[in-house]
């Protein structure tokens, strides 16, 4: 396992101090930091990162209300909860790619179903896709279809796992469904769902099926994150360069991973 | 509890239409596209959207007979049960041996194990395509087996060192007395114990290999490509083909359905365990 978990790494490591472009096979030479140097000074770079960032800053408190909200929603008792859960549960599993493609299905700006309604409401017939703004927010859209289940599951399994006794104290004290919430369900739930957000935070810098089947990074670079951006680079043929950004991308989400880590070292459950 | 307060009625109303907004915002995507692989070319591009319809199968017989799809899924369905089984098999024994021993720097290396699933897949992705590139395993079964084994292994050794904790050590042991060799009492005694843990981490480790779409689309070609790949390949050059893309879309689908199904009683569990811890 250590083996081949970490031989890739290492590898990427040293392949990433050297210049290295595939149509020029004969002239790899060792560079240094010279890639790590020329992509920290890159404006696309730059932006790729900025994407990223608003791309999982979209995406992810989106995705934390909405569960929360769905959990707390199925905290009391419902009829067929548990066919219902199941139903819920569909998008987490199904195919990322199949998911992107059906929405595409959905959004398309002629045939798709969302802009014929839309445009009889009179409400034009957005280019869900290709307009720079709106292309962010569909591919966010689509990332929150898919991943809602992950917050609402582990939020539901926190909350059935909650002791009854403070709850029984809030209501011999007449608290409102408001204040138990906020001063019981909240604080004993804090770890659990910084937890689950920082997991969505790491899983929404490195997502790349979603926004490559939806808009490739386009239109233009407007969806481009860091990790299109590193297949772009991939593809045209910079070896070195693309493991130096991967590299940096790897650090990037080892610093949200730390802090992960030193969050589950202060609750060990 | 809440129902039966004051104003319990409207509550319940309310209540109930919000479980009906969740229900069509996840299900409308999966009803349309399904819809969508039964329409006509024409009622399928035409407006206003087609609501009732007669069922065809036009768009299935096109892409299970025009284009080699049942070889595409044999693909899929070869590489996802292979890495289904090698990650099964890895990690029970990785897992059995974490959870009976303590050995120098055992915690360290679960942590290890934990940090691995924390790799964006783009950052791999160079350095494996390098590697099989070297051991000429480039658009082969076993490259994406390969691959897929090691992005499901962290997962089903954490998931299962949670179950063989639940095993009392005591009753290995007594089998251990009775002449059973280690192994055995793991075949025999501990793994049926913790069954339900070794069908979680296989169901999770089939959809790891069948949903992944990166390392398929730079590992794979002609002879490897799986089923995501063929999806996204139907982004063409004059657009998308809708009405083939939602038949193969909606077959890939079907797999997924199912495991759902059967995955729902312990997937919180995997999630807390598999997403949470590792």
């Amino acid at each position: 396992m250590l083996a081949i978990d970490l031989f890739p790494l290492l590898y990427s490591l040293a392949v990433s101090l050297y210049r290295w472009w595939l149509p020029r096979p004969r002239d790899i030479r060792f560079v240094g930091v010279q890639n790590y140097w020329s992509l920290l000074t890159d404006p696309e770079v730059v932006r790729g990162t900025a994407n990223s960032l608003v791309f999982m800053l979209g995406t992810v408190p989106l995705e934390f209300l909405a569960g929360l909200g769905m959990a707390l929603l199925f905290a009391g008792r419902l009829a067929g909860a548990q066919a219902l859960k199941t139903v819920i549960l569909l998008p987490l599993f199904i195919t990322p790619v199949v998911a992107a493609m059906m929405w595409r299905l959905l959004l398309h700006p002629d045939l798709g179903v969302v802009n014929y309604y839309l445009a009889r409401l009179g409400l034009g017939r957005p280019l869900w896709l290709g307009t720079p703004a709106l292309a962010m927010v569909s591919v966010i859209l689509v990332d929150a279809w898919r991943t809602i289940p992950f917050m609402f599951l582990v939020i539901h399994a926190g909350l059935q796992a909650l002791p009854r006794e403070p709850y029984e104290a809030a209501a011999v004290d007449g608290a409102t469904p408001v204040q138990v919430f906020w001063y019981v369900t909240l604080p004993l739930l804090r770890y659990l769902m910084l937890l689950a957000v920082l997991i969505r935070l790491m899983d929404a810098l490195r997502e790349f099926d979603t926004i490559f089947v939806l808009t490739g990074g386009g239109p233009g670079t407007a969806t481009e994150t860091i990790q299109l951006l590193n297949y772009r680079v991939f593809g045209l043929g910079h070896i070195g360069l693309a493991n130096a950004l991967s590299v940096l991308t790897l650090v990037f989400v080892a610093l949200l991973c730390w802090a992960l880590l030193r969050l589950i070292a202060r609750r060990a459950w | 509890m809440v129902g039966r307060t004051r104003g319990g009625r409207g509550r319940t109303a309310l209540v109930y239409a919000c479980v009906a907004v969740i229900l069509v915002w996840t299900l409308f995507p999966i009803y349309w596209l399904v819809t969508a692989s039964l329409k006509t070319e024409l009622l399928l591009y035409g407006t206003p959207p087609a609501w009732w319809f007669r069922p065809v199968l036009a768009s299935y017989a096109r892409v299970l007979f025009n284009i080699p799809f049942p070889s595409y899924f044999l693909n899929s369905l070869i590489v996802a049960a292979f890495t289904t089984v090698g990650s099964v098999v890895l990690g029970s024994l990785a897992a059995y041996g974490f959870a009976r021993f303590t050995f120098r720097g055992s915690r360290a290396l679960r942590f290890f194990i934990l940090l691995t699933r924390m790799v964006p897949r783009v950052a791999l992705v160079m350095p494996y395509f390098l590697m099989m590139l070297a051991l000429g395993l480039l658009d082969t079964h076993v490259g994406l087996i390969l691959a897929y084994v090691s992005f499901a292994l962290p997962f089903s050794t954490w998931l299962m060192i949670g179950f063989f904790d639940e095993v009392p050590a005591e009753l290995e042991e007594a089998a251990m007395v009775d002449g059973c060799s280690r192994l055995a009492a793991l075949a025999r005694v501990t793994l049926p114990l913790a069954a339900p843990g070794v069908v979680v981490a296989a169901i999770f480790a089939f959809l790891v290999s069948w949903n992944e779409f990166l390392f398929a689309l730079i590992l794979s070609g002609i002879r490897s490509k799986t089923l995501p790949v063929v999806i996204a390949g139907f982004n063409t050059d004059i657009g998308p083909l809708y009405s083939d893309m939602s038949a193969a879309a909606t077959l890939v689908m079907i797999p997924n359905i199912v495991m759902t199904v059967f995955l729902q009683r312990h997937v919180a569990r995997g999630l807390t365990f598999g997403a949470v811890q590792g």
